[in-house]
């Protein structure tokens, strides 16, 4: 959270989630005739090579076409029989490798609509850019360099990343956000001091200066990942890529040293059938979808209006163990309202109003606005006039806010110790009834503030917290996940007690400052957990970089922004419980298709080995009854392709999540993806097996 | 210069040599169409296995 001066927003109440549009959702007709285009392109050597797995099968494939058009290459006795079934072969795995890269080019189509929605923003326009003397020359857009100054005005569209450097205006960041409430930017606030590039000036004017150069601005990068132009593999897909090729590596040794052996056993198979054996017992069907699994993933988090600067962070999202959380905004609404004045000494309910009433009359945030609305309530009357008044902002170090006035006085609203320490250092006295007022709020769970003029306290303010429906049931969720919730706030220990076990975290700390959650989280990958947390101020920056998974709001800094590895570009801290999912989600995706993928190649060996060695005693192998070698062969290769199209859906939608333990959710996919992987493929090579008979193929 | 120095230049030089150095070893009762062709499936399933091994030492580049 950040501790600097939060500016008041005119921003409307913000809609249920389904009320606002996401990025545009991609026309599925449009993609799928795109991604077959594309999977006829991916079949280009050049792209083939960089799936170890799959290039496998494009070398037996294109073997197998050369030996259709010509049987007699290897076997000089080989005739019009055999060219029929290498054809057979041969189209078969052609379909296996078209169907891989139909499931990834299906899952980067989907991000490259994602992209052209954001690419839309990106409209070039005009810029008045001011030079050193002062003066106003209209350039491109694309002319724009960082550090250049332009100026905006109502309705231009902002022409670059930038900051405010002068003026005040509403900005309408529906583009990016889907949010329709424009959004006020001002210079030198932390927050509100940024603008992006493609978002449009409402009223008003500002200055700016541009802080990205051309194609580097905050929508540029996002189009480049959401496009997985710089999507490397994450250390996940390297661990399952190395698996995959040290399995393929075993297997295709293992045939090529088949033959000498079936030569022994005067039982020698033909290359399309070492090329059909090769191709089952290899992992094609993860193998095929690996990299579609990951775009997905990718995809997923950016239909729930997050950007995820690598896949790397989805992922590290999977492993979480600890989320650091905010307590306002996430656990909390974020608006805690004045519930009651609590008067001490001889002041009365009125004359503390009074004075909170002028300590909160410079105060924009939505507490001090229902301080101000509370007392006005109750009658109160500004003590003094607002024009001769100065105020002072609320920061971390203070912990308080206020009013100071011409005549001396200096009216202070804040937290109890902060409070008591600045009374004291004028000279006053504590009175004791202030920290029973204090104990008694916190014991109800709600924020006190004392209120004071000059010496003189006056009593505490009751801001009454609110848990946000559901989060309870969420965090009891990560629980059974295994995730630890860590609340950070800045109240004192007791209110924070009472919201921590009304919220139910596990953990949390209380009067934290911005040190204290770079703490916390360095602490916890001590121990060698992974952690996530959410900011949107320039003093979130470091803990945002510190932690595993930084999720940055898109209303905040520049410097937020770049410390993150995701940007929410709706700005609620509470999607972390989301985006958590999600990265688990793709995590037990691949965790799945890789079990079903090895369990199914067991059917294979079934189908293919009794075919291969029909002379050598091994029919007791043949448990499916298959008509015959060659519509063995055939039937366990037209499964082997069918059943990377049939997991498509599952690849790019994901497993579908429940809240486990990893113990639990390994028991559960070795029984559903394992059991099953060894299941299905003995119905379905069976049923291919008669519908090949049924059809005469062979 | 780099040209020399890409595997592009240099597979398809190992496989021609490959292929002309194994093939006489399956020359016996067989044409010189097949002996060759084995020869040069044989040289093929080495680089195979090259590219494979080449997969496990650097994964990040695949």
């Amino acid at each position: 959270m950040t501790t600097t001066t939060r500016v008041m927003f005119p921003r409307m109440p913000r809609g249920p989630r389904q009320e606002r549009h996401y990025l545009e959702r991609p026309r599925q007709q449009g993609l799928v005739q795109r991604a077959v285009v594309a999977s006829f392109r991916k079949l280009d050597p050049r792209q083939a090579v960089v799936n170890p797995v799959m290039f496998v099968v494009w070398c037996g494939t294109a073997l197998c076409l050369l030996l259709t058009v010509e049987p007699r290459l290897l076997d000089g006795q080989a005739g019009a029989p055999e060219r029929g079934f290498n054809a057979l072969i041969s189209l078969t795995l052609l379909a296996t490798l078209l169907f891989a890269n139909f499931a990834e080019a299906l899952a980067e189509g989907r991000g490259k609509a994602q992209a052209d929605a954001l690419r839309r923003t990106q409209a070039r326009t005009q810029a008045r850019r001011q030079g050193a003397d002062g003066s106003i020359e209209l350039v491109d857009s694309s002319d724009l360099r960082r550090g250049d100054v332009v100026l905006i005005q109502a309705g231009d569209v902002i022409p670059a990343d930038g900051e405010v450097i002068a003026g005040v205006a509403s900005v309408d960041e529906s583009a990016i956000t889907g949010e329709s409430a424009p959004v006020l930017k001002e210079a030198g606030s932390d927050v509100a001091g940024s603008v992006t590039g493609g978002t449009r000036i409402l009223s008003d004017q500002l200055t700016l200066r541009i802080t990205a150069d051309p194609g580097k601005g905050f929508i540029d990068r996002m189009i480049a990942l959401v496009e997985g132009a710089e999507r490397s593999k994450t250390p996940n897909e390297i661990a399952l890529t190395v698996l995959l090729a040290v399995l393929t590596q075993v297997f295709l040794i293992a045939v090529a040293t088949l033959t000498p052996v079936a030569g022994f056993l005067q039982d020698a198979p033909s290359v399309v059938t070492l090329v059909a054996l090769l191709v089952a017992l290899i992992p094609t069907t993860i193998g095929g979808l690996l990299s579609a699994i990951g775009i997905a993933g990718m995809d997923r988090v950016a239909q729930f209006n997050v950007i995820a600067t690598s896949g790397r962070a989805v992922e590290a999202c999977g492993d979480v163990n600890t989320l650091v959380l905010d307590k306002t905004g996430t656990i909390t609404l974020g608006n805690r309202l004045a519930e009651e004045f609590l008067p001490v000494g001889a002041h009365s309910v009125a004359e503390l109003a009074e004075a909170a009433l002028g300590a909160s009359c410079f105060d924009q945030t939505p507490e001090g606005r229902s301080i101000v609305r509370l007392a006005e309530t109750l009658g109160a009357v500004l003590p003094f006039a607002a024009e001769s008044a100065s105020g002072i902002d609320f920061s971390a170090r203070t912990r308080m806010s206020g009013s100071d006035i011409p005549d001396g006085s200096e009216f202070r609203k804040g937290a109890v110790d902060a409070i008591k320490g600045f009374v004291r250092s004028r000279g006053g006295e504590v009175p004791e009834a202030l920290d029973q007022c204090f104990e008694r709020v916190s014991r109800l769970g709600g924020t006190p503030l004392a209120v004071c003029r000059g010496a003189d306290v006056f009593g505490v303010i009751y801001l009454k917290d609110i848990i946000k429906p559901g989060i309870r049931e969420r965090f009891e969720q990560l629980r059974r996940m295994g995730i630890r919730t860590v609340m950070l706030t800045g109240d004192n220990p007791i209110t924070a007690g009472v919201i921590a076990r009304e919220a139910g975290v596990d953990d949390f700390i209380a009067e934290a400052t911005p040190e204290d959650k770079i703490a916390v989280i360095q602490q916890e990958q001590k121990l060698g957990k992974l952690v996530a947390m959410t900011g949107d101020g320039s003093n979130d920056a470091p803990a945002l970089a510190q932690a595993n998974v930084g999720v940055a709001m898109n209303s905040g800094t520049q410097a937020a922004k770049e410390a993150a590895n995701m940007v929410d570009l709706d700005s609620d801290p509470t999607k972390l419980i989301d985006i958590v999912t999600i990265g688990k989600q793709l995590l037990i995706t691949r965790g799945a298709l890789t079990t079903f993928s090895i369990a199914n190649d067991i059917a294979k060996y079934f189908a293919i080995l009794p075919a291969l060695f029909a002379g050598a005693g091994l029919e007791a192998l043949n448990v499916m009854k298959l008509a015959s070698p060659q519509s063995a062969i055939l039937s366990a290769m037209v499964f082997n392709a069918l059943i990377i199209p049939a997991l498509v859906p599952l690849a790019l939608k994901g497993v579908k999540f429940r809240p486990l333990s990893a113990e639990q959710l390994l028991r559960r996919n070795l029984l559903v993806y394992g059991a099953g992987g060894v299941v299905a493929p003995f119905v379905g090579i069976k049923l291919i097996d008669l519908a090949i008979v049924a059809l005469r193929l062979i | 210069m780099t040209r020399f120095l890409h595997i592009r230049f240099w597979l398809p030089l190992l496989l021609v040599a490959g292929t002309l150095l194994l093939a006489p070893l399956f020359r016996s009762g067989q044409p010189p169409l097949q002996s060759h062709t084995l020869a040069l499936l044989l040289c093929g399933t080495v680089a195979l296995s090259g590219y494979l091994f080449t997969v496990i030492a650097q994964p990040e580049k695949f």
